[in-house]
């Protein structure tokens, strides 16, 4: 109810603001708003979805020339070269995002740079975009007798296109789809492992960016009617970058209120411009220093310092609630690995790996230290492609597939070092688990979004009661790199359930718990096993494979050496030679699982 | 919950009921007393800040001669200068700021393309500009408030081929501008004067406006031994543009527009290099007669700085605004673009009568590099 209070003050102080300017100042509100559109636009990209993208200000361009070119020179009227505008910008948002499928971080920075200046190479060039002296006298738009060339009434336009882009984007990053993009961002391995679809995401990324820049575009060309290369180079890509960044680049709100407060203070520095470039510059570099969330993320720095300074208590863990057991089904083979060889380089990190996992077994993966055991997960879940042989789910093929389409056919899975979303709420880690929707469920954004926020609050429904379930309760909106270890592997494990997996890998669960942890950790698999879920685990914790295993697999130097029940497996000679060299005279059962615990430390 | 749903509505239908468009009340009021407001738009920063400073004193100069003379009516004009930053997007700004603050006139800029940006809103505000572009676009916008202080582009390269090929017969002519506003429009004049003499360029090589080697362009260049090297460029870079063509013993005579004619062309290529250079300008030297020189020596007697054809075309610009106001007594609008357009004057660039599109001078003269001097070409 606040919050409407605040919307509602918002919108009529914006709508009121035009009465208190002058005709100047109005024009100033008309610039600033074009640019803070553009600032969502590449909050969205950069910000949300970490795609670095420098290429907005060309957007932009397309946008503002296509408009141009249409209206002056196929004499088209400006609403309609508005839309093929928008269109022409998705599209080259779509050709910008694709060098992004197979390069990111700096790499693609450095590509969409290149196609920045592109484009205001070819506009400098291109007889048809007017060359260097650009195109002017674009029509005014026409608007039902509204005389738009007045900077007042424009502004209404830009309030309401401003407000509804504005609307987009928070639906965007308060839904589903901003989770994954948020995740993407934080660690694309992980997001794929949970079933996003990396490379259609990347391009949602950059359809959005295209959009945002594109609507800017074309509220610029009717607002200044008047289009140059001077308008959309590198000197104004930055001066978007430190919007962005000022403002806080993962927040949207912060990238409007850092594009609105730059668009003034550069207004202010019209009589000095020649250092406002070192303005903006020095300005960037403090702001990445001394708050890198921006200025949106300064209420949250000043609390953590107020909360440091008054101690917390120490988060805890509630106890887990067990699944309800299912009758087990007939024996089906869960899991079959045939053949299966890696070889990386000179390195055959698997040789010819044959497994075959039954439906609702807990199987237990041991071995020495680099004798192939992840590498045979990262197999399983799509990471690598094998050199040779095969996997098979449920008795279909699978080898070769990419991690999210594995994860879309019911593999989760955990890593040895904890692959957390950092900046995601341990909650919206779970959300993402359970949301298993395909990218391409986002047409819904546009056309039905009230449908997205039922889905989400559904979805939130069933956080809960996972939250519940696994004793989480206390520490559901907290980040997960503030929390203890212990607690970190119980997420990882809750975020991996919250996939309905028909296959579960974890991998070391329990490095790093304490006693009463790993006792606890068995106990939950157990359960999950009894809730008809095939897990297989990776564990040197002998004493826990011994007690929940219910058949282990010895792997060394990428050989299946022994493969059995618990007990028979830990006195087989071979596997006894592989932890201890085969200079020792073969041990007693319990002997065994002591040394083996001894060698592992 | 019910007092704030009732205040929302009661906020909306009070923005609603007060919903007399906004807009600026009483608009530009013409006030008869106190100084006439004249806003002088120039780059002050940035690539081409030289350029927006040279205008700024010549522009300067003709309104301090005034005000000490009078004013107009008694009146002060008062001069404010805004900077353009050579960016159109700020130039529209600028032009949204003076059409705000009540100026009446509008001098400047020396960048075609911001001129161009500004044209549209100067012309809906009604405020007369008169500008040192001289791109032929800006003729052809053909705005009742867009009034030129130079040739344009045009005039400079017909008169520059007519010399060139119609009296001493050269048909081999190579081409190298850049593709900048300046750059690009003379290139295309240029390029119109040739072909109506059904010439075809043996070479047409297209640099950008920040290039500083040009020895692959310019090698190309050697091979088709041209008898004339056309330089599209502005003063430093044509400069370079000379001194290395004459490194890699290009022969041709060197030709140019208004760039070619100044001292900074000049000292960069090297006075040896420069010496020949054929220059178009309708404003050739100080020494070029006896108006041109009292002009130099009052400019050299303000600033301490040699006088030039920029400065003196915005002080003509200058001088005529002054004149027109004077006849307008202080009225701005359409009857002091009127008046602008009435003005006949002899400047210092040439005689002044300007034409429905707002070009003032038709013709330019024909001078020679010697010394790092231009002198006319008859009396050579």
């Amino acid at each position: 109810m606040k919050r409407l209070v605040l919307i509602a003050a918002a919108a009529v102080a914006a709508w009121l603001l035009p009465y208190g300017l002058g005709g100047y100042a109005i024009h100033v509100a008309d610039v600033a708003i074009i640019f803070a559109i553009l600032a969502i636009g590449l909050g969205l990209t950069m910000g949300v979805a970490g795609q670095i993208n420098l290429a907005q200000v060309a957007f932009f361009g397309v946008g503002a020339y296509t408009v141009a070119i249409l209206t002056t020179e196929a004499g088209l009227g400006f609403w309609t070269a508005s839309v093929l505008a928008l269109l022409t910008a998705v599209v080259f948002g779509v050709l910008t995002g694709i060098p992004a499928l197979r390069m990111q971080s700096h790499y693609l920075g450095i590509v969409t740079l290149g196609l920045a200046l592109a484009f205001t190479n070819w506009v400098t060039n291109a007889h048809i975009a007017g060359r260097a002296e650009g195109i002017s006298d674009i029509p005014v738009p026409p608007m039902f007798g509204v005389d738009l060339s007045s900077g007042y009434l424009f502004y209404y336009v830009e309030l309401i296109v401003f407000a509804v882009a504005l609307a987009f984007a928070l639906l965007v990053t308060r839904s589903p789809l901003g989770r994954r993009l948020r995740a993407m961002r934080d660690d694309d391995l992980a997001a794929g492992a949970l079933g996003a679809e990396i490379p259609l995401l990347r391009m949602t990324a950059f359809v959005l960016s295209g959009l945002y820049g594109g609507l800017a575009g074309i509220l610029y060309a009717g607002l200044i009617r008047f289009v140059a290369p001077e308008s959309f180079n590198i000197a104004n890509m930055f001066l978007l970058l430190a919007m962005v960044i000022i403002g806080g680049r993962s927040s949207i709100l912060g990238c409007v209120v850092g594009a609105v407060a730059l668009s003034l203070v550069r207004e202010a520095l019209l009589d000095a411009s020649g250092y406002a470039q070192l303005g903006y510059g020095l300005v960037v570099v403090l702001v990445v220093v001394f708050a890198p969330q921006g200025l949106a993320g300064l209420p949250g720095q000043l609390q953590a310092l107020r909360r440091r300074r008054g101690g917390g208590s120490r988060a805890q863990l509630g106890p887990f609630r067990p699944y309800e057991a299912v009758p087990r089904a007939e024996e089906r083979v869960a899991l079959e690995v045939r053949e299966l060889t890696m070889r990386f380089k000179g390195l055959v990190a698997l040789d010819e790996v044959s497994l075959t996992v039954p439906a609702g077994q807990i199987r237990g993966i041991v071995g020495p230290n680099g004798s192939g055991k992840t590498t045979l997960f990262n197999v399983v879940s799509g990471f690598y492609t094998p050199s040779r042989g095969s996997v098979a789910l449920h008795g279909r093929e699978v080898s070769g597939l990419a991690p999210y389409q594995l994860a879309q056919r019911r593999v989760a899975r955990t890593f040895q070092n904890l692959r957390l979303f950092e900046d995601l709420s341990v909650r919206e880690n779970l959300l993402l688990g359970l949301d298993r929707t395909r990218t391409w469920w986002i047409w819904r954004y546009p056309s039905l979004p009230w449908k997205v926020l039922g889905y989400e609050r559904a979805l939130r429904a069933r956080a809960g009661e996972l939250i519940d379930r696994f004793g989480l309760a206390e520490v559901a909106d907290a980040e997960p790199r503030s929390l203890p270890y212990g607690i970190q592997r119980r997420i990882e494990l809750a975020r991996a359930m919250a996939m309905s997996p028909s296959l579960l890998l974890l991998d070391e669960p329990a490095a790093g718990l304490n006693g009463g942890e790993v006792r606890g950790l068995a106990e939950i698999v157990r359960s999950i096993r009894d809730a008809g879920v095939t897990v297989i685990i990776i564990e040197h914790n002998m004493g826990l494979v011994m007690s929940l295993c219910d058949q282990v697999t010895v792997l060394s130097s990428g050989r299946v050496i022994a493969d059995g029940p618990p007990a028979e497996v830990a006195v087989h000679p071979d596997v006894v030679a592989a932890y201890l060299g085969d200079s020792m005279a073969a041990p007693t059962e319990e002997s065994a699982e002591a040394a083996v615990e001894e060698a592992n430390r | 919950m019910h007092f704030t749903r009732f205040s929302i509505a009661a906020a909306a239908l009070l923005a609603l009921a007060a919903c007399a468009p906004p807009g600026q009340t009483g608009g530009s009021e013409s006030n008869t007393t106190g100084p006439i407001k004249i806003a002088n738009v120039n780059a002050q920063s940035g690539q081409l800040s030289s350029l927006g400073q040279w205008e700024h004193k010549g522009v300067k100069l003709a309104v301090d001669e005034a005000n000490k003379a009078g004013g107009v009516n008694g009146r002060q004009i008062q001069l404010d200068l805004f900077d353009s930053q050579g960016d159109p997007t700020i130039g529209t700004n600028v032009a949204r700021k003076i059409a705000a603050e009540g100026y009446l006139a509008m001098l400047g800029t020396a960048e075609s393309a911001v001129t161009l940006a500004m044209a549209p809103i100067l012309k809906d505000a009604k405020i007369p500009n008169i500008t040192s572009g001289q791109s032929p676009k800006l003729a052809e916008l053909k705005s009742p408030f867009l009034f030129l202080n130079a040739p344009t582009s045009v005039t400079f390269d017909e008169t520059l081929a007519k010399y060139l090929i119609d009296d001493k017969g050269m048909k081999k002519i190579a081409l190298i501008s850049n593709n900048g506003a300046y750059g690009a429009g003379e290139h295309d004049a240029f390029l119109a004067s040739l072909k109506t003499r059904n010439v075809t360029p043996s070479a047409d090589e297209i640099v950008t406006p920040d290039q500083k080697d040009f020895n692959s362009n310019l090698a190309k260049i050697r091979e088709q031994s041209p008898e004339v090297l056309f330089i599209g460029a502005e003063e430093v870079q044509s400069g370079l543009i000379a001194k290395q063509a004459r490194e890699l013993g290009i022969k041709a005579v060197l030709a140019g527009g208004a760039p070619v004619g100044t001292d900074v062309y000049a000292t960069t290529a090297g006075l040896d290099n420069a010496e020949g250079t054929v220059v178009s300008s309708p404003y050739l030297s100080n020494e070029a007669s006896e108006p041109i020189k009292a002009f130099a020596a009052k400019y050299k007697a303000a600033y301490n700085e040699e006088a030039r054809m920029h400065v003196a075309k915005a002080y003509d610009g200058a001088s005529i605004l002054i004149e027109a106001l004077k006849q307008t007594q202080g009225e701005g609008g359409q009857k002091l673009a009127d008046a602008i357009r009435g003005v006949k004057r002899a400047g210092l660039l040439g005689d002044y009568t300007y034409d429905a599109n707002g070009v003032g001078i038709h013709e330019t003269k024909i001078g020679l590099v010697k010394d790092g001097k231009v002198v006319p070409e008859a009396a050579s």
